[in-house]
């Protein structure tokens, strides 16, 4: 049989892209290291899991209505988004994801010989998708553990399209104060979209931490990103919209793959917008008091430590992250190595439930020099 | 890591040796296009008309055979591609007999010509089962060893990738200022340095000093699709070096941190200070020719989570193996292979990669046999009286055929030395030859 000639089928930016390998599942983690239980500190997940209502939709789903589609762009969810931000459903789109909608925003602005803009330890998708779809992703270094607002101005060129802004930024979890994002949004003018991506924006208590959401009128050219994955626990069901002016949008909208969004996913969302019981509240406590101990104990180890906001925190270890994340396998502890975040020999460790904490703490001790 | 910018041209025809002409004028021209000179050029299409014919005659005889000649600046490399439902390629062993004892057999006569005339050796099955012989031959570059002077100490360094002058004068220094055993030949040929870096095989970094002086450098390149292998970083500047090592350390690893690499490898020294950032792999026992002293210890860290991996071993092995993963933490499936009377055909075919300054041959199989334990034997003898005094053999544990050799290793005087995490397939060990007369 003759083989398809991938050379010539396949653009050049896409044979060179390295493909990201996900971990295997925990079962098989957990039979590859011999641990008999695993503590998911790896990915920033919310113990308490999704408020109760949502989690009362995922139980109720009637199996059926398996063979539905769901709603092509999340109406009702959109609808209820809408009020909440008080803004018009048609400035929401929603995608399977936060990583969904970051790439319909690339292929919305960008075409091949274009760049984007963002830091050089932040979330790598940004990077990632615009990289295989044979953008130049220009990766700033981060000053102080945040993003560099001058230097992401002084990287702009006439083929700039996009500059992305994690706030608070993971992994660091530093954030631009409200002053300091609308000083880069008027440095930037409405002739580039900035992207501030608001994944753990529900974690920050600081009073001076932005919602940009609250500054589409001002400026016409900001997309907000926002996810149901980390504060309301659906990271499962993959579920995550942007926000933007209606002209944006309606261009973004041309590059949205519609019917991505599961009914599951949309119904539970909507659920977790609903909740009354205090699911924030509950989750802030819990993250407050994990960072307070886990903090105190790293510190008792010499460990420096980065605890900015977000339900996470890095600590630097006198030894390979990578090596101390197979150490803390066989002890039942899944940590984020930070080397592929290009902050070799630190750890990123999500800020859990006080049994999760303990027995992090215990290992640290157990494998460090 | 940057894909490498081969230029490359084929040639589609049938294996059939009245086209021998063609394909040794094709090879010719594009070894001379490619920069080869004369002397190598005439090698390099000797070898391919000795394979050619080997194939026309007792492998592919008719079939189609793609040869390609591929550019990588500082070398041409020739490579045949055809189906074959058996091969015997035992000709080209570098320890092949087919000339002793006066019975000469021409046809592996050719190819044992063909094999010494060139540099490298490689033979690979890809997909559909279509077997790639590669031969290389490396361009012949003036050695350099101008005596540049010791930087001064840097009060604060950056790191760039260097333009093709500052690759030399980053060579010249780390002949100068590297001990020998710390550092490839390859760096006493500073444009060799140079066109390994812009054919993109190979990359380098500079740390340099605010008066814009290189004060250090590192090197480094895919060893597998897995594993990117370095060497440094040198540090030429007096007094505190601690600042430019671990600055060209993290520019390396944010340069490949978001690849598929999996790990990096130091098999030619680290500085003390940056030991701590890895796991000690161990280190080879130095050879004859090195003298007390001489050995160096490698070095391995992971870039991503441990994804882990199925290796192939015969029971023999799998105590020092076990001891090994333990020691390194690294989560494998151990499969253990035994011969159940299974019959094995055809000769087996060895690379030998030979660095004459260390008196020292790395062995690789490219292709398994029946003749393992002869062909083993057959190449200790050879490169024992070629003077060659280490002798190493690296086994690939992600391929199962290659545990059929580690019984006739240990049967011939090797030992396992050192364990290189996804260095192949899936894991390297690297066995070590121990003449019976060693204490």
């Amino acid at each position: 049989m003759t083989q398809p000639n991938l050379e010539s089928l396949v653009p050049a930016y896409v044979r060179e892209f390295e493909p990201y390998i996900p971990s295997r599942p925990d079962p098989e983690l957990m039979k590859l290291y011999g641990c008999a239980r695993l503590y998911r500190l790896n990915n920033n997940e919310n113990p308490l899991g999704p408020p109760p209502g949502a989690q009362e939709v995922i139980r109720r789903f009637p199996p059926p209505q398996g063979a539905v589609y769901p709603s092509g762009d999340s109406y009702y969810l959109r609808q209820e988004l809408g009020a909440v931000h008080g803004v018009d459903p048609g400035q929401i789109l929603v995608g399977n994801g936060a990583n969904e909608v970051i790439a319909f925003v690339i292929k919305a602005f960008c075409e091949q010989g274009d760049n984007i803009v963002t830091a050089d330890k932040t979330f790598a998708v940004y990077e990632w998708v615009a990289v295989f779809s044979g953008i130049e992703a220009r990766v700033i270094p981060l000053k102080d553990e945040g993003f560099d607002d001058a230097a992401m101005l002084a990287a702009i060129d006439p083929r700039t399209k996009i500059l992305f802004v994690c706030n608070p930024n993971n992994p660091t979890g530093s954030y631009w104060t409200r002053e300091r994002l609308r000083g880069f949004l008027a440095a930037v003018g409405g002739r580039r979209i900035v992207v501030v991506d608001e994944a753990y924006c529900e974690f920050v208590e600081q009073e001076d931490f932005p919602n940009g959401i609250s500054l589409l009128g001002e400026y016409p050219n900001l997309v907000v990103f926002r996810t149901f994955s980390k504060m309301y626990g659906l990271a499962a069901l993959r579920i995550g919209y942007l926000v933007g002016a209606p002209e944006v949008v309606d261009m973004i909208r041309r590059t949205c793959v519609v019917y991505s969004v599961n009914r599951i996913a949309q119904e539970a969302a909507l659920a977790a917008l609903k909740d009354d019981t205090g699911h924030i509240r509950r989750t802030r406590a819990l993250v407050r008091t994990s960072r307070t101990f886990l903090r105190g104990e790293l510190a008792k180890m010499g460990l420096p430590v980065i605890a900015g906001e977000g339900n996470y925190l890095i600590a630097k270890l006198p030894l390979s992250d990578t090596l101390a994340y197979r150490k803390l396998m066989r002890e039942g502890i899944m940590i984020r190595p930070m080397t592929g975040f290009r902050c070799p020999n630190h750890i990123r460790i999500t800020l859990a439930g006080q049994e999760a904490m303990e027995a992090c703490v215990a290992a640290l001790k157990k494998i460090l020099p | 890591m940057h894909e490498p910018r081969h230029g490359t041209v084929q040639l589609h025809l049938e294996a059939r040796a009245p086209f021998l002409p063609v394909v040794t004028q094709f090879v010719e021209s594009a070894a001379s296009l490619f920069g080869l000179a004369r002397t190598e050029s005439l090698k390099l299409s000797l070898a391919t008309e000795e394979i050619f014919l080997h194939l026309c005659g007792a492998v592919c005889a008719g079939e189609q055979l793609e040869t390609a000649c591929q550019d990588g600046l500082y070398y041409t490399r020739v490579l045949f591609r055809f189906h074959a439902p058996q091969l015997n390629l035992k000709g080209l062993n570098i320890a092949s007999d087919s000339a002793k004892d006066g019975q000469c057999d021409l046809d592996e006569m050719g190819l044992m010509i063909a094999s010494r005339s060139v540099d490298r050796l490689h033979l690979t099955e890809e997909k559909g089962h279509r077997i790639c012989l590669a031969v290389t031959m490396e361009k012949v570059y003036p050695r350099f060893s101008e005596q540049l002077p010791r930087p001064a100490a840097p009060a604060g360094v950056s790191v760039e990738e260097p333009d093709r002058e500052r690759v030399k004068r980053f060579a010249l220094l780390a002949g100068r200022f590297s001990p020998e055993r710390d550092r490839p030949p390859f760096f006493a040929y500073p444009g060799k340095v140079a066109d390994m870096v812009a054919g993109g095989e190979y990359r380098c970094l500079t740390a340099i000093s605010q008066k814009r002086e290189i004060v250090g450098g590192i090197i480094f390149s895919g060893r597998s699709e897995r594993i990117v292998q370095f060497h440094g970083p040198y540090l030429f500047s007096e007094g505190e070096q601690i600042a430019a090592a671990d600055a060209l350390l993290t520019a390396l690893i944010a340069s490949i941190a978001r690849t598929k690499a999996l790990g990096l490898l130091s098999l030619a020294g680290l500085p003390k200070a940056l030991e701590p950032q890895f796991e000690h792999l161990g280190s080879l026992p130095p050879s004859t020719a090195e003298g007390p002293g001489g050995g160096v210890s490698f070095f391995f860290r992971h870039l991503h989570e441990d994804p882990g991996a199925e290796v192939w071993v015969p029971a023999d092995l799998t105590v020092w193996l076990t001891g090994e993963y333990d020691r390194l933490v690294l989560a494998r499936q151990i499969r253990t292979v035994q011969a159940m009377g299974e019959t094995r055909l055809g000769a087996s075919l060895f690379a030998a990669e030979i660095v004459r300054e260390r008196a020292e041959a790395t062995l690789r199989p490219l292709w398994p046999g029946a003749d393992l334990a002869a062909n083993v034997a057959r190449h200790v003898r050879y490169l024992q009286a070629d003077g060659l005094t280490t002798l190493l053999f690296e086994i690939d544990l992600g391929l199962p055929w290659h545990a059929e050799l580690i019984p006739v290793l240990m049967a011939n005087g090797f030992t396992p030395a050192l364990l290189l995490p996804f260095a192949g397939q899936a894991d390297l060990v690297i066995f070590q030859h121990h003449d019976a007369t060693e204490s």
